[in-house]
């Protein structure tokens, strides 16, 4: 049951919107939670782990099976743990050796993606590369897998705005 | 092109002066005229592409006090007077080419050099028309290949190869993809071309990353003002237990229209001054029997349909809500004793 729930189909519209709708109204509701005890938050703060929330839920409705909702999902993992590392604010050795590793790796992708846009058969290098700028992930896929992603980014986007919307209007009404 | 003209010219004006005399009449004469002529002539630059480095002299003779002193650097002390002049005659027959007006000496090396540039012109221009027949060619053939699709055999291990296949379904697929993100990109359909389709998407995609700031950032505004609505909030997480175990299993269309139903019921919770005895009671009923429910009251159901896309406007929701407000409680008791069995399945 709960292995079917981790990878729900995004097939269906109507069934991402919904269960983006549960996992987003959950995470509002944990984050109001939370200021509760920490009151006054500043405003650009609270919105920006709302919109974390929202893309969180997204990512994880969608789960591993696509390569921008795995990325979106790794991103927030290693933010948490990050901020963990500033909330001890303890540098050893250890980290900055993991830092030096994580720019190197970065060198890398860097190196891969002038790879890839030479080896890139269409020559919309500069529309290419801003599209892999927007897709979350966008950098380590190939132009193949990039269109597919996009697609289904644009949709799941689509249907967060959608249920956002509706959100809003709900709670402004009432 | 001239191998004597590229080993001067880059050489500073003051060598002027350590000219020898002959060289230095010479070369005033040779410069008179030329620098008369050349001033106004519109077309200088285009001498850059005759002689490498004459160019350079030329260039400077644009500011007209240093005119003669520029130009005859082109022809450097170190280099033997031989090569000089013959360094200096063809920019004379450049420019005699150029606007034909110069009485300088006409010599044979002249009318080789410019025969010179005349066969590396006619070459160039050879080349030229040999790669625009080839190309021609390569699109001809392009298109007999186009056509015939797989069925016909091409010339030999031309389109039969397995990269030019390989390539042709790949292509297929691409074009297909962008079919499909034309869809749905709202607006991507009048434009044609992909580059154009490119900049939609990017925009689009943009914009709509933009809308999910902007209603995150509403969404943070409102939430302090949703205090009073704590605890129904609660009851709306009770109930949403149940949902989660519904849309694991939830493949069928019913099923999902069950799931908009139990979202709006959800929304009811938001609303406890609308209807808080309901709530009293859902929450007293365990959350499988509602699913049922739904299920066996076709009323129910039909009534619930329309509003199946869930995102339907606000209007329509409210209904919903009043309607199940009223709907919900009395068929819970309708079929509590009776579903059971279907409880255990559902809950499977």
């Amino acid at each position: 049951m709960s292995s079917a729930s981790q990878q729900p189909t995004s097939i269906n519209p109507i069934h991402l919107k919904n269960q983006f709708a549960l996992r987003f109204v959950r995470a509002l509701n944990t984050i109001k939670n939370q200021k509760g005890s920490a009151h006054d938050t500043q405003m650009h703060c609270r919105s920006r782990r709302v919109k974390i929330a929202a893309y969180t839920a997204m990512a994880s409705v969608v789960g591993s099976r696509r390569s921008w909702s795995r990325a979106v999902l790794w991103k927030i993992r290693n933010r948490s743990r990050n901020q963990d590392l500033l909330r001890n604010k303890i540098m050893t050795n250890h980290h900055r050796r993991r830092r030096h590793a994580k720019l190197c790796m970065k060198r890398r992708n860097r190196n891969s993606i002038r790879e890839d846009v030479y080896l890139n058969p269409f020559r919309y290098s500069v529309q290419e590369s801003k599209l892999r700028k927007m897709v979350p992930g966008g950098r380590n896929m190939d132009s193949w897998c990039l269109g597919d992603e996009i697609a289904d980014y644009i949709k799941c986007l689509a249907a967060q705005v959608e249920v956002m919307q509706t959100l809003v209007d709900l709670y402004t009404v009432t | 092109m001239n191998p004597e003209s590229s080993s001067g010219g880059h050489c500073p004006s003051f060598m002027f002066n350590s000219l020898p005399p002959q060289q230095q009449f010479s070369s005033l004469i040779a410069n008179h005229p030329i620098s008369g002529i050349v001033k106004p002539d519109p077309g200088w630059p285009e001498f850059s592409v005759y002689g490498g480095q004459l160019g350079n002299g030329y260039l400077n003779q644009n500011t007209p006090g240093v005119a003669d002193q520029t130009f005859t650097p082109a022809n450097s002390a170190t280099v033997s007077p031989k090569k000089r002049k013959a360094d200096k005659v063809p920019s004379l027959q450049v420019v005699s080419e150029k606007d034909k007006k110069i009485k300088g000496c006409a010599e044979e090396g002249d009318s080789k050099i410019t025969h010179q540039y005349s066969n590396c012109d006619n070459k160039s221009s050879n080349s030229k028309e040999a790669s625009n027949a080839s190309s021609k060619e390569k699109s001809k053939v392009s298109e007999v290949q186009k056509p015939d699709y797989i069925h016909v055999r091409a010339r030999r291990g031309q389109a039969t190869d397995s990269h030019s296949l390989a390539e042709r379904v790949r292509r297929e697929k691409i074009s297909e993809r962008m079919k499909y993100l034309q869809d749905l990109v709202p607006g991507c359909n009048k434009i044609t071309g992909k580059a154009g389709m490119l900049d939609e998407i990017i925009n689009y995609v943009q914009s709509l990353q933009k809308q999910v700031e902007f209603l995150s950032m509403k969404l943070a505004t409102v939430n302090p003002e949703l205090d009073f609505n704590i605890d129904s909030i609660f009851t709306k997480e009770m109930l949403q237990s149940p949902i989660q175990g519904l849309g694991c299993s939830s493949e069928t269309a019913a099923d999902f229209q069950l799931n908009s139903m139990e979202q709006l019921v959800s929304y009811c919770g938001l609303d406890m001054d609308i209807n808080s005895t309901e709530m009293a009671l859902r929450r007293s009923i365990s959350s499988p029997i509602r699913i049922p429910e739904t299920f066996m009251e076709s009323s129910c159901f039909n009534q619930i349909q329309p509003t199946a896309t869930w995102d339907a406007d606000l209007q329509n929701l409210y209904k919903m809500e009043f309607e199940q407000g009223t709907l919900i409680p009395f068929q819970s008791h309708q079929f509590t004793g009776s579903n059971d069995g279907s409880n255990m399945k559902m809950e499977m």
